[in-house]
């Protein structure tokens, strides 16, 4: 029991899992037990399984037992081919993820279910890529679009097109280490290729395979997603919810919708509004239809809607374990397939809804793109009937939620920035404020903390600790994924906790308007972050790279995060894992990792599972960073102060 | 330099020369000389509001030394530096409080240097009801006394009071621009720390009208950046003293503007080189609107009607 005490920061979990053990019902913790040590070798990385002459095993340490695989591959080679399989696969997550938007944008009609909600970002996006828009309907423009988006996943020749969004040096580093990225679908495939048995057998090379896929994720595929996710379903805007399990609601149908894809969760928020499904809510005997959200589909919503927050990926079990949930809506990507055996124990539906992730035991329910809000009714139809069967004994909703501000998309930012311009100086809509602040040191710098949960941690302490001790030293949190949620959860996203930042934070939080912590959506909404920090490296004519901005992934946990952080670092920020990754058995693919690749792309990873010892760390690396800067700017800037020989005479006239 | 080493630097500045200073007096006078500013119930109002103790002697100004090197931590954060901002202001205070000691009227005219507590009591109420709408203060140099007297002109027309340190005091001369109180332009000095009588009017509108505690300094710039609209227009090369104590000024809320290149700090630090927008500036970040008079009257009153014709019918 002692170690169930220590699951998460919330007590409530505790609660949840002694329901779960008083029901014989089994969780991530026992399968945790149950797996009991993990394997040497996957964990660092030098357990090879690609090809039919394994799986072999080579020792993690250099001289001593099995050095290299039955084809001679070394450690160095399998573990830079695992690592980079990894940044394939959550490439092609969040790619996929994408490309299903870019379809929702072509089908979208002006009476369809999915229409042009944001305009300007469309027409500015159409301008970006050379599409005509002058006099045209913006259905056509949007249909070019979206061609032209679903042709970066294959086109076949040339690259990428928003990596010209980057930094002129950025481009230029890309360039020179030939990985700039050419189609999304191509790099991925290229890395399958790569790391097929008897073919790349050099870890930088495969490090070097792995950054330019990554960057096709975050210069490609997911900021495919958040861009045009944000012109069919709007842009958001700062607005209010709650989060953790006390959302859901003794008498009305919970709803919790989990899993990414916008497309989907969307038409359930439409349909959950729909009078036919209000009227059905009465029928049953259900005071209404209490939508939550968890994981990054929960992000989506809550960021364009305000829809509640029930928990982050750890807690999709203990949601279920509160027996008042009446359907669990999943579409792709971290969905526990535990989630058919708890829901078997109480009445709750869980319902898969996308052919991509079908689950067994899991009632499937195909979401039809083409018919969406229709498609959407079916599938809230079966929660709200559900609410007879609730078993009302079994219920145990705990009474713990914060209050938390979302919604903060780059545009929002920028408009809340535009608070502090003085109109007699500067132009609206820029980063200026930021990068002033940055610049004269108000604000140390920036992190940007997103990522998973993670059992080999406790759950939520590290997103946490780390988050209150970057702020209390003036370092302003962006924040995205299950790291946005914790925050929420622990109130970090409200204003009230602009009293636990340092003086500097607070004094920006206050003229800005803002909580200290600030959440910018889901995971491919990481792209968010890279675009604002590459706006302030422009503003200051510097790289990524040459600021004081860290990327952390406290309790990071799928490839997704793998890819995320690669991209970061190729990206010229430099990336602080609060999880070792399966590497280790490698010390060429380590030091590679969290050395050399300074000198490619002047960022590099930190890796400390400790979250007090990580956050000293990144502290430290952002005032390493801030005093090349300030030099750099200095000399740049005369700052119009008097030279020191002229100080001393003034002084003298004083005294 | 990085802006707060620079804040840091001008700190040490101020302090040396306060230490200096008081070495030489203490030599000169003893240290059981008095110190005082005339006409005032408040000792040296920035010391007594700062820390509750009231400076009578020489002696009693070491132990101020003291607070000032307290205040200076040089970290690079904000909240130190603008600790070492208020620490430039007690310097500043302390310098000036000896020069009062060592001279029965150190300030001649035009310049009036410490201001007394009448004439902020006088003050008081038209500032409570907005027919002051804000206090500037001009400290430095502008590129010609035609712009400084524009500058200082349209403030006046403004109905703001407007305070005046350094070369910009000949230069309004210069320009004609008329001083006074009743006219709301008051030459302080030519000496950076002459700024000082006007920081000590602000504190004392807290001591006085604010009714904060002496020693509870925290509340004391709560209730300047709250209620007295005060800013600083800081013309010309700025010493690294004048940056220090620019952020002396951030510490009580009023927004530093300057003609000079600096690292700008949204709403606080800015930068405006164009001199005719100077005002406009200043006033939008202290968020300072000007009274409009409406004269209740049965006909329409405004620029618009001028140069209307009345014909013979009306």
């Amino acid at each position: 029991m002692s170690e169930e005490k220590m699951v998460s920061l919330n007590t409530i979990d505790d609660q949840l899992i002694k329901k779960a053990a008083d029901e014989g019902i089994e969780t991530m913790w026992d399968r945790k037990k149950a797996m009991k040590a993990p394997c040497g070798f996957g964990e660092k990385g030098v357990c090879c399984r690609i090809c039919g002459m394994g799986p072999c095993r080579v020792s993690p340490v250099a001289g001593k037992g099995a050095q290299k695989g039955i084809c001679g591959a070394t450690a160095d080679t399998i573990v830079a081919r695992n690592f980079a399989r990894m940044v394939a696969a959550g490439t092609a997550s969040h790619s996929d993820h994408a490309r299903d938007i870019a379809h929702v944008l072509h089908m979208a009609s002006r009476d369809g279910n999915y229409q042009v909600q944001d305009e300007k970002k469309l027409i500015a996006l159409a301008q970006e890529w050379e599409v005509p828009t002058e006099g045209r309907d913006i259905y056509d423009v949007a249909h070019e679009v979206a061609e032209i988006a679903l042709n970066e996943f294959g086109k076949p020749f040339g690259t990428l097109r928003f990596p010209d969004r980057a930094p002129a040096p950025r481009r230029k580093i890309w360039e020179e280490l030939n990985i700039m990225p050419r189609a999304i679908d191509r790099e991925i495939a290229t890395i399958m290729h790569s790391t097929h048995m008897g073919c790349t057998s050099d870890a930088e090379s495969l490090l070097r395979l792995s950054m330019r896929t990554s960057l096709a994720n975050g210069w490609g595929g997911s900021m495919l997603g958040t861009e045009l996710s944000d012109i069919v379903f709007g842009t958001s805007t700062p607005r209010m919810t709650e989060a953790n399990l006390g959302v859901l609601e003794e008498k009305q149908v919970n709803i919790l919708l989990h899993g990414h894809d916008p497309c989907l969760s969307e038409m359930i928020v439409a349909a959950a509004q729909d009078p036919e499904m209000i009227k059905l809510t009465e029928e049953v005997g259900a005071e209404g239809i209490n939508l939550a959200g968890m994981c990054c589909t929960g992000n989506e919503v809550t960021m364009r809607h305000g829809v509640k927050i029930a928990g982050t990926f750890y807690q999709q079990e203990l949601a279920v374990l509160t027996g008042a949930i009446e359907a669990v809506i999943v579409d792709v990507q971290c969905i526990f397939p535990s989630l058919a055996p708890i829901t078997d124990c109480y009445h709750t539906k869980f319902i898969t809804t996308s052919p991509k992730a079908k689950i067994t035991g899991a009632t499937h329910i195909e979401f039809n793109e083409e018919k969406a809000l229709e498609s959407a009714k079916v599938i809230v139809r079966e929660a709200i009937e559900n609410y007879k069967n609730r078993k009302q004994d079994k219920v145990f909703i705990p009474q713990s939620k914060a209050q938390a501000i979302t919604g903060y998309s780059n545009e929002a930012v920028i408009k809340q920035l535009d608070r502090v311009v003085n109109s007699n100086i500067d132009p609206q809509g820029t980063v200026k404020p930021l990068a002033d602040v940055i610049k004269a040191g108000v604000l140390r710098g920036a992190a940007g903390i997103v990522g998973c949960n993670n059992i080999k941690t406790k759950h939520e302490y590290s997103h946490i600790e780390i988050m209150k001790k970057l702020i209390a030293n003036d370092v302003i949190v962006v924040t995205t994924g299950c790291a946005a949620q914790a925050a929420a959860k622990a109130g970090l996203l409200s204003k009230d906790a602009i009293k636990l930042a340092g003086k500097g934070l607070q004094a920006v939080c206050e003229l800005v308007d803002i909580p200290p912590v600030i959440h910018l959506g889901s995971c491919v909404d990481n792209t968010r972050i890279i675009r604002l920090v590459s706006a302030v490296s422009e503003h200051l004519g510097v790289d990524n790279s040459d600021l004081p901005v860290v990327g952390v992934a406290p309790e990071w946990m799928s490839e997704k995060a793998v890819a995320i952080g690669t991209y970061v670092v190729s990206s010229g920020i430099d990336v602080f894992l609060g999880i070792t990754p399966p590497v280790t058995g490698s010390p060429e693919f380590v030091d590679l990792l969290t050395n050399k690749i300074e000198d490619m792309t002047g960022a590099k990873f930190f890796i400390d599972e400790n979250p007090l010892t990580l956050a000293d760390k990144i502290l430290e690396r952002i005032e390493e960073k801030r005093t090349k800067l300030e030099a750099r700017l200095a000399k740049e800037i005369d700052y119009g102060v008097i030279k020191p020989e002229e100080e001393v005479e003034e002084t003298k006239e004083l005294a | 330099m990085n802006l707060f080493q620079t804040v840091y630097n001008g700190s040490n500045v101020a302090l040396n020369a306060a230490e200096g200073l008081l070495k030489q007096a203490i030599k000169e006078k003893g240290k059981d000389h008095n110190v005082a500013f005339p006409d005032t119930a408040y000792s040296l109002p920035i010391i007594y509001a700062a820390t509750g103790l009231k400076m009578a002697t020489l002696a009693d100004l070491e132990g101020a030394i003291g607070v000032v090197k307290s205040l200076i931590v040089e970290e690079p954060r904000l909240e130190p530096a603008l600790n070492a901002g208020l620490a430039t202001a007690v310097s500043a205070e302390i310098i000036e409080a000896i020069k009062y000691a060592l001279n029965d009227a150190p300030y001649e005219a035009p310049c009036v240097g410490h201001i007394s507590d009448a004439t902020i009591r006088a003050l008081g109420v038209p500032l409570v009801t907005g027919d002051i709408p804000g206090v500037a203060v001009v400290l430095g140099k502008c590129p010609d006394s035609e712009t400084a007297g524009k500058v200082i002109k349209d403030y006046q027309s403004k109905g703001l009071l407007t305070f005046l340190v350094g070369e910009v005091i000949d230069q309004a001369i210069e320009a004609n621009v008329k001083m006074g109180l009743e006219l709301r332009v008051i030459p302080l000095g030519y000496d950076v720390t002459s700024v000082i009588h006007v920081v000590s009017v602000a504190i004392r509108a807290s001591l006085i009208f604010g009714g904060v505690e002496p020693g509870n300094l925290e509340e004391h710039l709560a209730y300047t950046k709250k209620r007295v609209p005060a800013f600083v227009n800081a013309f010309g090369p700025l010493s690294e003293l004048v940056v220090s104590a620019g952020a002396g000024a951030i510490a009580l809320g009023f927004p530093v503007i300057t003609d000079q290149i600096v690292t700008e700090v949204p709403t606080l630090l800015l930068t405006q080189k164009d001199f005719d927008k100077i005002p406009a500036t200043s006033l939008e970040a202290r968020n300072i609107k000007i009274k409009v008079t409406e004269i209740d009257i049965p006909v329409g009153f405004a620029a618009a009607f001028e140069g209307e014709r009345v014909r013979k019918d009306n």
